[in-house]
Parts: C-alpha cells; structure tokens; sequence
C-alpha cells in the first residue's frame, strides 16, 4: 500500500540521484572544460504577464546557479539569455526566440508560458533543431507535436495541456460525493470561461464530460478577457442556482473579484476557481470573501518535504513577496534538460539535429522528480502526464493539485490529491 | 487654377523616385546576402510588411485627407480571411492571399459606406469602433465548429486563432534557406504595394484625392465626388493592406486577434509620422527606421516601449515634416542659396 510518507522518501532519492548524477556524468568528461553553455528563454517581462516572466526568469536564474554549482553539464557552466516577449502572441515570441537562436547560439530555450502564439514558436524550435520546453498548458501544443512528431521532435510541454483541468475537476468532485465529503444541492453546474483558448478550453472539457459524470451544466457564458464586472453573470447563477460554479478565466485580480461580488449574496454553490487563486494578489483584493473558494493548478511546486529546500532557497534569494510556485516550473525544466544534455553526451548547438535527437530521447525517457512533482513525458503529445487523472501511478505523473482557501490569511491548504494533500476539504463559509 | 494641386516638386520628384527606387530595390537584392541572421532577415521582413501598409495608410491619411483607423482591420481582415479560406477548404495560400485581399474590398466598402460620410476624427472614431468590435467578435466566438481532437476550432478561430494552415513551400525547397524564399516572396508584395501607390498617386485619381484633401470645397466645385473618392481610396488601400495581411499571417503561420492590438495599429501610424506624412518614401524609411530603433532598443530590457515613445515624440515635436520631409526641405533650402548666389 502506498502513502505519502514513503512516496516522498523515494522522490527525496530520485531528486539526490539527479544531482549525483550530473556530479558523477561531469567527472567522466572534460571536453569544451570552462565554455559556457548559451541556454535561451523567451519570457514576457513587460505587459500584461510581466509577475509571472519576472518568476519564470528567477527560478531559472536559481537552477543555472546550482548546476554550475554542482559543474555544470559536462564541466561547462550554464549562461542564460533572456528575451523580453512583452504582451506575447505570435510574433514577439517567435522573434524573442530566433533572436536567442541567431544571436547566442542557444541549443536549448526554456519557456514559461506565453499566451496567445498559436504554438507558431514551436516551428522556430523546429526549424532550428534545438530543445524546445515550454508552460503554455495548452492542448494545441500536443495537437500540433501529434501533427509531426518527426519535425517537432524536441518540443516539450513541461506540464499536462488545460484539458485535464477540466476532467481533473469532475475526478474530484466525485472523489468528495463518493467519500460523502460534499453533497452537492443539485446535480447542475454553471461554467464561467473568458475569451481566451485557455479557459475555453477547460470549460469545453467540462462541459463535454460533464453528463459522463451526472451533472447537467445550466450555464455557459464566456465572459470578456479582462473581466471585473461580474454583476450580470452573477444574477443569472442566482437566478437558476446551480450545485457547482466554475470559473475557468485565469486572471487573479478578476477571480477576486467575482468572489467579493458574490458573497455578499450567494448561492448555495460550491466555488471553483484555476490557477488565478494559487497567486497572491487573488487573496490580497479579495481577502475574506475568498475564503472557501476551490481551485487547482496542473503545474507548481508541491508544499512538501521534497521541495522545502527549494522554496526556502528561493524565498531567501528573491524575497518573501516572490512566487516560488511559478519559478519552480522552469527551476525543473532547466534540471530536466541539464540532467538529459549530460546524459546524451553534450547540449550540442543549433541545427546539429542529431544531437538534439539524442536529447530529446533522454528527455522523453528520464522520469523527472521536480518540485513540481513527477514529470514523464506523455508520447501522445510530449506533454507530461497528470495524476490522477491521466494515470493512476503518481511516481509517473505531474499532480493536479486543488487547494482550498480556508483562511485568507495564510497559504491555501493543499487537499488533493489527497496522497500530497496537507488538510482536508472544509465546506465554505456560505454554504454551512 | 491646376497649381494647388500641382506638385511643387514636379520637376524632379520623377527621376528622383526612380533613382530610390533603383537604390531601395539594390538593397532589398543585396539584403539576404548580407545577413546571414534568421532573425534580421525575419525583422527585415516585418519591416516590409509595415512598410507596404504605412504606405497604404499614408495614401489614405497623407494624400486623400482620411483620418482612418481601420488599416489593421483590413489587415485582419485579409490575413484570416487567407487563414480561413486555406484552413477550411484546403486552398494554397497561393490562392487564399489573392482572394483574401479581393474580399477586403467589399469589406471596406461596407466600412466605408458606413463611416466615409463623416469627415475629421469622426471617421477615426467610427473605424477604430468597427476595429474593437472585430476584435470583440472573434475573441468571444466560443461556440465549437470543429472539434479536432479535444480541441474545438471556432469558426473566426477564437480568441486562439489559426495556425498551420499552410505556407510558401519554401522550407522543402530552400531547405536551412527557407527565410530568404519568405524574404522575396514578402518583398514582392511589399513593392507592388508601393509601386501602385506610386502610379495612384501620380495619376488623376491621386490628384483628386489631394484636391479632395487640399480644399475639398472646391475639388467638388470642379465636379470631384468626394465620398466616392474616398470610397475609392478605401477600396485600394484595403486590397493592399489585405494583401500584406496575408503574406504576415503566411509567414508567421499563425493569426489571431492580438493583430487588432492599439500598438500594432501606433506602430503603423508612428512610422508614416516618422518618415513624413504625405510623402511617398516616408512610410518605408518611417518603418525601417522604427525596426532598427526597436531593435537596438531590445537589450534595454523594460525602457524599450519607453525609448520608442521618446523616438516617437522627438519626431512630432522636432521633425515634423518627418524624415523625408525634412530631407526635402534641407534640399529645397540648398536649391534655392544656390539659385541666390548664381
């Protein structure tokens, strides 16, 4: 039978064994000694995405220090270059990355997410035969890697696409009626997306396997991106109330937003929220109202033992208003793609496809203990694998992890999967 | 009577034009050679494109008086219409970019039957209005059309837009040198822009335009129909503009609704400001010029948007003429001491 307490102990020896083995990989090989290795990443440092760029740079900034630390990939030392893509899309992120490609030679980007570039940066990876890793969290980037695998061959999306949002949301409400955690006042559900691939996405995956699961969706309506004028939508929910409410936009001053308009009157509904909540300013506008809101990343560093280092690391390096759970998902990328140049024999340099195709392999095959949990590379897509919902083995996929504010004072607490989870589903404030 | 509209250059502005023109069409040749960088050429080519649609603008803004704000609604307009036509009935983007630039003419007539009865900022109003409600369209298409895999398409492509819908075939062709095929391809549509540009506005019907803008009073006196003028003038600006918007949305293989953005539509505008507004060469000049500076500005991190508006200003407040104005004038003022001493 497995538990937490032995699951953590092997995924403490997987993460050592990683970095004794770029340890015991540099002592075997001398070669190109001192030259530094150029690794590129195409972050958006300006506009609208800017909080996050700034902590996708720092957890690179964090992983290249201890990896030249520990000697680098084969005793070269990792130099970073970082590109400005500003409001994103498919331009200036294409451009940043051909940019890092002409100018520095880099074998290897990096990438936080960037919204709205249709995957365009994947042919520019293509193209130039280098490794590509990314956090878009979008289903199109497997669709476009099941279009040609042989020509996108190294390009790696570092956590599940978005549709496992959604389907992952069903799981655990089921999980909570069959352990009769929750019972819900009816089997209907409101879906709120915005106007962004990203949370249609997820609210079609909802919404198409929602009947799967008993549930009859009563409302569906796209709200614009940005949105913080959540009045008409919120009167339509109270009008027809419905069991679960689910937000699928991801901004977090909105999302705090919809919780302080709506609990002045609301519905006997539980909450669900994505990934905006998991960011301070989500807590910081809208304080006590978000107490008992729900909501679940794909992609973060895990608050446990495994990552205590990391996040004290991180904390004391780039101050305690920084977001380790957004710097911790390059801080991985960065391992994973150092870990699998050494073990192919070198990071190689643009267009040298052979050796890209040597660590891509490595890639694909390295079963990755990260902060974020355990990355394995789903081949149908190049996406890592989710747990629960894509596989039932959680040495063998990324968690998708729901927390719940229970006080918005302090950290929302970790309550599944409940292998991780830290405290136990308390019914909001609302509905008791 | 004919003098008002009777380019005070005329005596030269011909050979003039022809020796850039020989000069400009040296350097694009001599471009792919010179630089090696993928990424240069790529921003050699966005510079292109912005050139070609400057262009159109400064025919619309700078020679027929319209202070319109739709250029990038055209754009849009032939760049997903080309994604759309290649993405859902299969066509060659060899086809798909003529065909997405004819449509942008009904489109702009629609636009312009609307909006070309207003005059001044009214008609900046109304088409920048006609732009955000495109914009708002797409992005709040949610309704799945097709479903491809566990993706749903919309029907505009949604707030995701279209990608892989085809290309110019360069890669299986060129091989490592796919870049430079783009290049040329871009290039051609650029220069047909400007070329046509060029014989509007030397011809009659760039004449009225002018009269039209010079003193619309008596254009109309003489019988020149003002609204079907700049109907007319909407009409070739958006084949063009749609044109170049099929080339970008081809060369990126990728459109969506960030094409709509303020900044795209600023960064047009800036570089007819930059080169001269009512001058042939400015927009290319204004464009290239704003590439470069952009450019150069990229290794200062967050001061880029912030060095580019100071640009920017130094301009209208410094230079207003723009460049080529400026060039023009220097040159008049060296004409005329010279004609003084002789």
């Amino acid at each position: 039978m497995d538990n937490r307490r032995g699951l953590l102990k092997r995924s403490a020896g997987v993460g050592a064994a990683s970095i004794g083995l770029l340890a015991g990989i540099n002592k075997a090989s001398a070669a190109d000694a001192g030259k530094p290795i150029p690794v590129g990443s195409a972050l958006p440092l300006s506009g609208i995405a800017a909080a996050d760029g700034v902590e996708y740079r720092n957890g690179l900034t964090l992983a290249a220090e201890e990896i030249n630390a520990a000697g680098g990939i084969l005793g070269r030392p990792i130099q970073l270059h970082i590109e400005d893509t500003g409001n994103m899309g498919p331009v200036l992120t294409t451009q940043a990355m051909q940019r890092l490609i002409d100018r520095y030679n880099v074998p290897a980007i990096i990438n936080g997410y960037n919204d709205a570039t249709n995957m365009a940066e994947m042919d520019t990876a293509a193209d130039a035969d280098i490794i590509f890793s990314h956090y878009n969290t979008l289903l199109s980037a497997n669709t476009k890697f099941n279009s040609n695998p042989k020509k996108y061959y190294g390009c790696f999306q570092g956590c599940p696409p978005e549709y496992y949002y959604g389907v992952g949301l069903l799981v655990y409400l089921k999980t909570l009626m069959d352990e009769k955690r929750w019972t819900p006042a009816n089997r209907k559900i409101a879906i709120i997306p915005s106007s962004v691939e990203y949370a249609i996405v997820i609210a079609n995956a909802i919404r198409d396997k929602a009947k799967d699961f008993g549930w009859e969706v009563s409302l569906f309506e796209t709200v614009p991106f940005p949105n913080n004028q959540w009045g008409p939508t919120l009167a339509k929910i109270r009008q027809d109330t419905p069991g679960v409410i689910a937000v699928t936009h991801p901004l977090p001053q909105d999302l705090a937003q919809f919780a302080l308009q709506f609990t002045p009157q609301p519905t006997n509904s539980l909450l669900y929220m994505q990934y905006g909540p998991s960011l301070p300013a989500f807590r910081q506008i809208g304080g006590k109202a978000t107490t008992g809101v729900i909501y679940s990343t794909l992609i973060g560093c895990v608050p446990d033992e495994f990552s205590e280092q990391f996040r004290h690391d991180y904390t004391q390096k780039f101050g305690p208003n920084s977001t380790y759970l957004t710097g911790s998902q390059t801080y991985d990328a960065l391992w994973k793609w150092a870990l699998s140049a050494a073990i192919a024999g070198g990071p190689g340099e643009p267009y040298q496809k052979a050796q890209a195709q040597k660590i891509a392999q490595v890639m694909r095959q390295l079963v990755y203990r990260g902060t974020s949990g355990t990355s394995r590379v789903d081949p149908d897509g190049q996406s890592a694998y989710c747990y629960p919902t894509q596989t039932p083995d959680p040495s063998l996929g990324m968690p998708h992890q729901f927390l719940q504010v229970q006080d918005a004072t302090k950290t929302p607490a970790l309550i599944a999967p409940d292998l991780y989870a830290q405290a136990k589903f308390v019914t909001p404030p609302w509905m008791s | 009577m004919v003098n008002f509209i009777k380019d005070r250059s005329s005596r030269w502005t011909l050979p003039a034009d022809a020796w850039i023109g020989l000069l400009v069409i040296i350097i694009a040749v001599a471009v792919p050679f010179v630089i090696q960088s993928r990424y240069l050429l790529g921003e050699v080519i966005l510079a292109l494109i912005w050139a070609g649609v400057a262009s159109q603008w400064n025919l619309l803004f700078g020679y027929a008086g319209v202070f319109s704000l739709a250029p990038m609604a055209f754009f849009a307009f032939g760049a997903y219409a080309t994604a759309m036509l290649s993405y859902y009935l299969g066509w060659s983007v060899w086809l798909s970019i003529p065909a997405g630039a004819i449509v942008s003419i009904p489109f702009s007539l629609i636009i312009g039957l609307a909006c070309l009865r207003l005059e001044g900022v009214y008609v900046a109003l109304l088409t920048f209005a006609v732009a955000q409600m495109m914009y708002l369209l797409i992005v709040t298409d949610t309704g799945c059309f097709q479903q491809i895999g566990g993706s749903c398409v919309q029907f505009t492509g949604g707030a995701t837009g279209f990608s892989d819908f085809g290309d110019f075939g360069m890669r299986p062709l060129l091989h490592q040198y796919w870049m430079i095929g783009n290049y040329a391809v871009v290039c051609c549509g650029a220069f047909l822009t400007m070329l046509v540009s060029w014989i509007v506005i030397r011809s009659p019907m760039g004449l009225a335009f002018r009269a039209i803008r010079d003193n619309p009073g008596y254009a109309m006196a003489r019988g020149v129909n003002r609204f079907r003028t700049h109907l007319l003038v909407f009409g070739i600006s958006a084949f063009f503009i749609g044109l170049l918007g099929g080339l970008y949305a081809v060369h990126f293989q990728a459109i969506g609704p960030t094409v709509f953005s303020l900044s795209q539509l600023l960064f047009v505008i800036a570089s007819v400001v930059v080169g001269g507004v009512g001058s042939f060469w400015g927009p290319l000049l204004g464009a290239v010029v704003l590439t470069g500076a952009d450019e150069f500005l990229s290794d200062f991190g967050e001061y880029r948007s912030l060095g580019l508006g100071l640009i920017i200003t130094a301009f209208v407040v410094f230079l207003p003429r723009g460049l080529v104005g400026e060039i023009v004038h220097l040159f008049a003022l060296w004409r005329r001491k010279r004609q003084s001493h002789v």
